[in-house]
C-alpha cells in the first residue's frame, strides 16, 4: 500500500488535470453557439443538441450530490427523494403559472419549500431505521407525486392534474445556454456545499451518526435535528433543480416531475462515483447519465447492439443497465472515486477483493 | 457493613473513617440515584437503585453477570427511559432527557462492546468527542483537534493518531474508546467492563489511565469484574444483584460480605465459607 | 348492509393474493435481511408462466401453480446462489440496489419475449360465482383464497417440519451458531430465497387469473408486500397471513370511498404502513425484533 502512495499522487495529479481541461472545455464550449462568437467566426466547438444533455447531466449532477447527503454522509439511504424534485418544480411551477411570479423571483421558493416539506415528513421518517426507512422515504415519493396529481381543490385539480401545468414561456433569449449554465451553477453550489459539510462540525457529527449512532448520541451529538438537517439540505438542493427544471422544460407533470426512476439513478450515481465524497456523485452522474443517454440512442453518436433491432434497442438498454447496476454493486461497491483518489487501482485483485469483503 | 451515605452529617456520631467519608460525600452529592427503576417486558433489570456519587469519587459498580450494572449505565447516560424512579446530577433531575443533553451536562460514557467509528482515523474519533461534548469541550474543527491530540497523548495513543480505527487492537481501541469519552470533557467518566478481555500488564496500563484521567478531576464510575482493579482504585463499591443494590462500601469490607458471595459463588460457597470463619473464629 | 358483507368479502377475498405475495418477500426478509425489489417481477414471471400454460396447453390455471412454484423455486435457488450471496454481507443499501437491477433485467427479458401487450387468464368459470342473495362471491377468486392460505400452509409445514426449514430458523436467529452447528449457509439461503420466489410464482398465477397482466404488472405488488409485511408483523407467516388479509380489507374499503378513493391507493397503502411503522412497528402480531 504505502508503495503505491507516489503512483498515487501521480495518478490523482493525472486525473485533476485531465478533470480540469474537460470541465474547463464543457463549461466554455457552449459560448461558441453565442450569435456574437459565430458572427467572429469562433469554430463551433458544442452544438445545442449537446446544452440539452449537458444540462440534464448538470440536472442529475445536483441530485445525486444532494442524495449523498443524506444517503452517503448521514448513512440514510432515502429512496424518496425524487419528491423533492418534484415538489421544487412544482412550487416554482406554480409561483410562476398561477401566480404570475417572474422565474428568478419563484426559484429561491423551490429550496425552501422542499426542505421544509423534508423536515415535517424527515421527522417521523428518519426514526425508522434500515430498511424501514429505505421503503417509508420511497412510499413518500411515490404517494406525493399522487397526491400533488390528483388533489382536487373547488372541483378543479389543483396542480393542474394529469394534464399538466404549463409554464408561460419566458422571454429569455439563448434559452439553451440560459439554463445550461443556471443548472451548472447549481451543480456548482452542491458541490460546493458537500465540501463545506465534510468539513465543518456539522459534517463529522452526520459522520459519526452513520458510523455509530448511539455512540454519536453519547457524545453529545443531537442526531435528531442533524438527520432532519441533513434530509432537508439534501431536499433543498433536489428542489433547486426541480424549480430550474420546471421553466426550462415549460411543462410539468407526474410523469416528468415526480419520475420514479430517478430515486434509483441518483443513488446509482452516487454509488458509482462513491458515496460519501465530494466528487464521486457527480462523476457518478457525468457516467451514468452518458450512459443512459448512450443506450437510449440520444446521443449523436450511436452504436448499434448486434443482433439487436431498433424497436428492442431501448428495451436491452434496460438490460444492460440492470447487468451494470448488478455489476458495480458487487465488484465496485466503493465506486469509481476510489480509483480518481488513488486509493485503490483498477484490477481484478481490487474486484476479486470487493467481491470477498460482501460475499457469503 | 456500611450504609448509603446519611444526608445529614450531624445525625451520625462517630468518627469511624466511613464516616469522614459520609461527611464529603453529604456535601452535595454530584450524581443522586433515587429508586431508579427500568424494566424490559415484565422484568425489572434495575430496580429500585439508590446511591450517590460525590464529586471527585471512583466509585466501582460490580455484581454477578445480568444483575443490571450496564443497564443502570445507560439508564443514567440516557439511553434508556427510566420506569420509576428519579437520577439528579449535580443537583437537577436528568430523568428523561435525551443522550446528547446529558453528554452535554458533563456526564460521559464508553460501550462495553466498543463502538468506534470505523471509517475514520484514531484523531477524528477523539476529536468528535471534543466537538460535540460539553461545555468544556471545544466547538470549532481545529480547537477540536488540539483537545483530541491532547487527549490521546493522556491515554498514550499519540503514535497512533493517524491510524484508521480497524488497524487498533483490543486494549488500544478501549484506549479510544476512554479517549473519546474523555475529549468531551465530562465531569463524570462512566465506564463499562473497560479491563474486558485484557491480560495482566495490559490491565495495569488501563488502571494508570484511568488514574491519569481521574487525576485531571473527572468524577469515575466503573463497572468492572476484575477485582483488583476494584480493590485497586476504587474507595468505595456498589454491589448489584437482580438489579438491586445489595451492599455497599468499602471495597475489601464489600467483597467479604456473605451476600455478595453468595451472589457471585452460590448458596453452598457461602454456606460453607460461613462454616470456615465460624470454625475460625472459635480457634 | 348487504353492501356492508360486500366489501368485506372481497376484501377478505383479494386479501388472499396479498397473503401469497407477502409471504414469499416476508421469508426473505426476515431470513436474509433482503428486502427484495424483484419480488414484483419473480411475480410476473410466475404469472406469465400460468398464462402460457393455459393458453397453450389449456390447463386449468390453478393446475399450474404447482409448476410456477417449482419453476421460480429454480430460478430463485439460482439467482441467489449465483448473484445474491455475493453481496449478502454488505450494508443493505447494495442489496436493495442490487435486486433492484435484478428486477430491471427480469422485466426487460419478459418485454423482449413476451411484448408489453396485456395478456388474462380466463377459465371458463370466471365470471360466475357463488351468490347469497345480493352478495355474490366469485369461483376464481374464492379459490385463490383458498390456494393461498394452502400456500401459506405448505409453508409453514416446510419451516417447521422439515430439516431444511428448521436450519432456515437456525439461520434466521443466529447466523453464525448456524455455521457453527454445520449448516451449509450457502445451500440454506438459497433454498430460502427459491422458497419465496415460488411463493412469488403462485402468487403471479393467481394474480394472473384476475387482472390481465404485463411485464410490469408485478410491480405494485413489491411495495404492497412490504406492507403486508409491516402489517403483520416480520417473523411468522401466520403474522403474513394477517396481515394479507388485513391489508385486502383496507384496499377494499378505501376504494370504497366515493369521490377519488381508488385514486390513492398507494397514497392509502403508504400513509397506513408509515402510521404503523410509526406506533406499533411490531405490527398486528409480531414481536419487536
Amino acid at each position: 500500500m504505502i508503495a503505491t502512495l507516489d503512483s498515487n499522487r501521480r495518478w490523482r495529479r493525472v486525473f485533476l488535470i485531465v478533470g480540469g481541461i474537460i470541465a474547463a472545455y464543457a463549461l466554455l464550449a457552449p459560448l461558441t453557439s453565442l450569435d456574437a462568437a459565430v458572427s467572429a467566426n469562433v469554430p463551433l466547438l458544442a452544438d445545442r443538441l449537446w446544452f440539452r444533455i449537458a444540462t440534464y447531466i448538470a440536472m442529475f449532477i445536483v441530485m445525486a450530490t444532494g442524495w449523498n447527503i443524506i444517503g452517503g454522509i448521514t448513512g440514510y439511504a432515502a429512496f424518496g427523494n425524487v419528491a423533492f424534485f418534484g415538489i421544487g418544480a412544482y412550487t416554482t411551477g406554480m409561483l410562476i403559472a398561477k401566480a404570475k411570479w417572474p422565474f428568478l423571483a419563484a426559484l429561491p421558493f423551490a429550496p425552501v419549500v422542499a426542505a421544509l416539506f423534508a423536515a415535517l415528513v424527515g421527522l417521523p421518517l428518519l426514526r425508522l431505521r434500515g430498511h424501514y426507512f429505505a421503503v417509508a422515504s420511497l412510499g413518500v415519493g411515490v404517494a406525493v407525486g399522487e397526491l400533488v396529481q390528483n388533489i382536487d381543490y373547488g372541483g378543479q385539480p389543483l396542480f393542474g392534474g394529469a394534464s399538466g401545468l404549463f409554464l408561460p414561456i419566458d422571454s429569455i433569449a439563448n434559452r439553451g445556454l440560459y439554463f445550461f449554465y443556471l443548472m451548472v451553477a447549481a451543480a456548482a453550489i452542491s458541490i460546493a456545499v458537500t465540501w463545506w459539510v465534510l468539513r465543518s462540525r456539522f459534517g463529522y457529527g452526520l459522520i459519526a451518526i452513520r458510523e455509530n449512532e448511539e455512540a454519536a448520541a453519547v457524545l453529545g451529538v443531537n442526531t435528531t435535528a442533524y438527520k432532519v438537517a441533513a434530509f432537508a439540505l439534501a431536499a433543498a438542493l433536489t428542489g433547486l433543480a426541480g424549480g430550474i427544471f420546471s421553466q426550462w422544460n415549460v411543462f410539468i407533470n407526474q410523469d416528468n416531475a415526480f419520475p420514479i426512476e430517478y430515486n434509483v439513478q441518483m443513488i446509482l450515481m452516487a454509488l458509482l462515483g462513491g458515496t460519501g465524497t465530494v466528487f464521486g456523485p457527480a462523476v457518478g452522474a457525468v457516467l451514468l447519465q452518458l450512459l443512459i443517454q448512450f443506450l437510449g440512442g440520444s446521443l449523436p453518436m450511436t452504436v448499434g447492439i448486434p443482433f439487436v433491432s431498433e424497436a428492442a434497442r431501448p428495451i436491452v438498454a434496460q438490460v444492460i443497465l440492470g447487468l451494470l447496476l448488478v455489476g458495480v454493486v458487487i465488484f465496485v461497491p466503493r465506486g469509481v472515486i476510489d480509483f480518481f483518489g488513488g486509493r485503490s487501482r483498477l484490477s481484478l485483485s481490487y474486484l476479486r477483493r470487493s467481491l470477498r469483503e460482501t460475499s457469503l | 457493613m456500611s450504609e448509603a451515605p446519611s444526608p445529614h452529617p450531624r445525625a451520625t456520631p462517630g468518627t469511624s473513617p466511613a464516616s469522614a467519608e459520609v461527611k464529603i460525600a453529604a456535601a452535595a452529592p454530584q450524581l443522586e440515584l433515587r429508586g431508579v427503576t427500568k424494566r424490559f417486558g415484565g422484568v425489572a433489570a434495575v430496580d429500585g437503585v439508590s446511591f450517590e456519587v460525590a464529586k471527585g469519587e471512583i466509585v466501582g459498580i460490580i455484581g454477578p453477570n445480568g444483575a443490571g450494572k450496564t443497564t443502570l449505565l445507560n439508564c443514567i447516560s440516557g439511553v434508556h427511559r427510566l420506569d420509576g424512579g428519579d437520577i439528579r446530577w449535580e443537583g437537577a433531575s436528568i430523568a428523561g432527557m435525551a443522550p446528547h443533553r446529558i453528554a452535554k451536562l458533563g456526564i460521559g460514557r464508553t460501550f462495553q462492546i466498543v463502538r468506534p467509528f470505523g471509517s475514520m482515523t484514531v484523531r477524528e474519533n477523539a476529536a468528535i468527542g471534543a466537538l460535540f461534548g460539553s461545555a468544556e469541550a471545544r466547538r470549532g474543527v481545529k480547537g477540536a483537534f488540539e483537545l483530541a491530540d491532547e487527549v490521546l497523548e493522556l491515554v498514550g495513543l499519540s503514535a497512533k493518531g493517524r491510524h484508521p480505527v480497524s488497524a487498533l487492537t483490543i486494549p488500544d481501541r478501549k484506549r479510544l474508546e476512554v479517549a473519546r469519552a474523555v475529549a468531551t470533557r465530562p465531569h463524570l467518566l462512566l465506564l463499562d467492563e473497560v479491563m474486558a478481555g485484557l491480560n495482566n500488564v495490559e490491565i495495569d496500563e488501563a488502571l494508570e489511565m484511568v488514574r491519569a484521567v481521574h487525576a485531571t478531576g473527572v468524577t469515575v464510575l466503573l463497572i468492572e469484574h476484575v477485582m483488583r482493579v476494584i480493590v485497586g482504585i476504587c474507595r468505595r463499591a456498589v454491589v448489584l444483584d437482580f438489579g438491586q443494590v445489595l451492599a455497599q462500601g468499602e471495597p475489601e469490607v464489600v467483597l467479604r460480605d456473605e451476600r455478595v458471595i453468595q451472589a457471585y459463588l452460590g448458596e453452598r460457597y457461602a454456606k460453607r465459607l460461613r462454616a470456615e470463619r465460624e470454625q475460625a473464629g472459635t480457634h | 348492509m348487504a353492501n356492508f358483507v360486500q366489501l368485506v368479502i372481497l376484501g377478505l377475498l383479494a386479501g388472499g393474493v396479498y397473503v401469497a405475495v407477502g409471504v414469499g418477500f416476508g421469508l426473505v426478509w426476515g431470513v436474509l435481511n433482503i428486502v427484495n425489489l424483484a419480488h414484483g417481477g419473480l411475480v410476473i414471471v410466475g404469472g406469465y408462466i400460468t398464462w402460457q400454460l393455459f393458453t397453450a396447453l389449456h390447463l386449468d390455471p390453478f393446475l399450474t401453480l404447482p409448476v410456477d412454484a417449482v419453476a421460480l423455486f429454480v430460478l430463485g435457488y439460482a439467482l441467489q446462489r449465483g448473484v445474491i450471496n455475493r453481496i449478502i454481507r454488505a450494508p443493505l443499501l447494495f442489496t436493495f440496489l442490487l435486486t433492484f437491477g435484478l428486477n430491471l433485467v427480469i422485466i426487460n427479458i419478459l418485454l423482449l419475449i413476451f411484448g408489453s401487450d396485456f395478456r388474462s387468464v380466463t377459465p371458463t368459470y370466471s365470471g360466475q360465482g357463488l351468490e347469497f342473495g345480493s352478495v355474490v362471491i366469485p369461483y376464481v377468486a374464492l379459490t385463490s383464497l383458498g390456494a393461498a392460505l394452502l400456500l401459506a400452509a405448505a409453508l409453514a409445514f416446510i419451516l417447521n417440519r422439515t430439516r431444511i426449514g428448521l436450519a432456515i430458523n437456525a439461520i434466521a436467529a443466529d447466523r453464525d451458531a448456524a455455521q457453527l452447528v454445520g449448516i451449509d449457509l450457502r445451500h440454506a439461503y438459497a433454498v430460502t430465497f427459491g422458497l419465496g420466489a415460488a411463493c412469488a410464482g403462485v402468487a403471479g398465477g393467481l394474480i394472473a387469473m384476475i387482472q390481465a397482466i404485463t411485464p410490469t404488472a408485478g410491480e405494485p405488488y413489491t411495495l404492497q408486500a412490504f406492507v403486508v409485511v409491516i402489517l403483520g408483523g416480520l417473523g411468522r407467516v401466520s403474522a403474513t397471513v394477517v396481515g394479507g388479509l388485513a391489508f385486502g380489507l383496507v384496499e377494499a374499503f378505501g376504494q370504497s370511498i366515493p369521490g377519488s378513493g381508488s385514486v390513492f391507493a398507494n397514497a392509502i397503502a403508504f400513509g397506513l404502513m408509515v402510521l404503523v411503522l410509526v406506533t406499533r412497528p411490531q405490527g398486528l402480531m409480531g414481536r419487536l425484533r
